[in-house]
Formats: structure tokens, C-alpha cells, sequence
């Protein structure tokens, strides 16, 4: 059964449990490094090699993944679509995950070295880091990022010790 | 005429600043300074309890 509420943790230990290669962009990395903004999508970024895809595959497959269908059909993720389609954006039963090959023409090797590792508990994850976050923002230039941008770019100035 | 259903919140990507909502373009020193006085696994919880929260207040749990 669908959950109504995203289990952040939970999806990200299961996909590192599972050795998925993947880093944590989007709102969720945003809030890693430090910004106060809500979100309710996980958003990870894969590295589509096919033994990698196959783990990936298998963590969805155990959290019942299928696509935010706007005509409600089943459509479950399989190998043929996470090697094809950019963005995934899927329901599961840990709450909604979107799971994409590129973001901004970026790569998950373009991108992995621009991550910081975080540790929640025992768990060990890479998420982008602020300048690439910053960078990615600018690029998707939408009204909801040009407000994330100015969070972001303000964490940037605190961090380095700027004040007003 | 506006063609979304009374009462339902915009999609936040067709939203648009106007004139008196320069605020959103201020970010809140305060919260940033709390975020970043915290650990990465406490940041990942901020989030949780507010999601969790404001799921609790949508179905209707909260008195």
C-alpha cells in the first residue's frame, strides 16, 4: 500500500543496503546542507550501469514502485525504462521517490564529485553539495528554485562567515 | 476566470512573485543558523517531523 508520508531514512538505507551507487539531489540534499525548506520527494540521482540499474530495480521492485501515472495506470519500473527515461517519478510504499538518470544534463559521474558524504547513524550517503546545488538551480531557473537559490546562496555567505 | 478549483493551492512551480512578495526573495537568517548548528541526521529529522506534521494535520489527526 502506498504510503501518504516519505520515509526518508527508510528509502535511503534500503537503496544503500542494496549497494545502489546514487546520490541524494534535489530538496533533500538541500536540506542536508543546511537549508530550512520543505520537501516531500525524495529525489536521487543513479549511476545507470547495468549491474547498478539491477540493484536499483530490486529496491523498487520490494517498496512496490510504479509511476505517478496521471491516467492512473499500473506502470511498474523495469530495466528497459530506467535505461531510457531521464526522470522516473515514481509512488512506493515508503512514499514518493523520483529517481533520475540525469538532472540538467548531468550525469551521475559529472555530479559525484561535487557531493559531500553525510552520516545518518549508521548510514553512510552522498549528497550534491551547495555549489552544485547552487549551479543546478540556476540552470532549472523555475520560480520554486529562484526561492531555494536564495536560501542556498545565503547558507554559502553564513558558512563562509559573511555577514550582511 | 480562474480555472483551478476554489480553495486548491497552486502547483509551486506556477507560482510567480508580485509586487509585495519581495519577502520571498529574503532568506530567514535564523532558521539557516539553527539548520547548520545541527547534524546532517538531525537536518534529515527536522524534515520527517515536519512532513510527518503537516501529513497529520491533512488527515485530520491533530486535535
Amino acid at each position: 500500500m502506498a504510503s501518504s508520508t516519505n520515509r526518508f531514512l527508510d528509502l535511503l538505507d534500503l537503496l544503500a543496503r542494496h549497494d545502489v551507487d546514487f546520490i541524494v539531489i534535489g530538496g533533500v540534499a538541500a536540506v542536508l546542507a543546511g537549508s530550512p525548506l520543505t520537501t516531500f520527494d525524495l529525489d536521487i540521482l543513479f549511476d545507470p550501469t547495468p549491474d547498478n540499474i539491477q540493484r536499483l530495480l530490486r529496491v523498487l521492485q520490494e517498496i512496490n514502485a510504479r509511476y505517478k501515472d496521471p491516467a492512473g495506470r499500473h506502470i511498474e519500473p523495469d530495466t528497459a525504462r530506467l535505461q531510457s527515461m531521464r526522470m522516473n517519478l515514481l509512488k512506493t510504499d515508503l512514499g514518493s521517490l523520483d529517481v533520475l538518470r540525469e538532472t540538467c544534463g548531468f550525469s551521475y559521474s559529472d555530479l559525484v564529485q561535487k557531493t559531500n558524504e553525510h552520516r545518518l547513524g549508521e548510514l553512510r550517503i552522498r549528497a550534491l553539495g551547495l555549489e552544485a546545488l547552487i549551479e543546478i538551480k540556476e540552470k532549472l531557473g523555475r520560480p520554486k528554485d529562484r526561492f531555494a537559490l536564495t536560501y542556498l546562496k545565503r547558507i554559502l555567505e553564513l558558512e563562509d562567515g559573511e555577514e550582511p | 476566470m480562474d480555472p483551478s478549483p476554489q480553495g486548491a493551492l497552486p502547483d509551486s512551480e506556477d507560482i510567480e512573485l508580485q509586487p509585495g512578495e519581495e519577502w520571498l526573495d529574503e532568506a530567514d537568517d535564523e532558521q539557516i543558523r539553527w539548520m547548520l548548528s545541527l547534524t546532517s541526521a538531525e537536518r534529515l529529522q527536522v524534515l520527517q517531523d515536519f512532513v510527518d506534521g503537516l501529513t497529520r494535520l491533512r488527515d485530520g489527526l491533530v486535535d
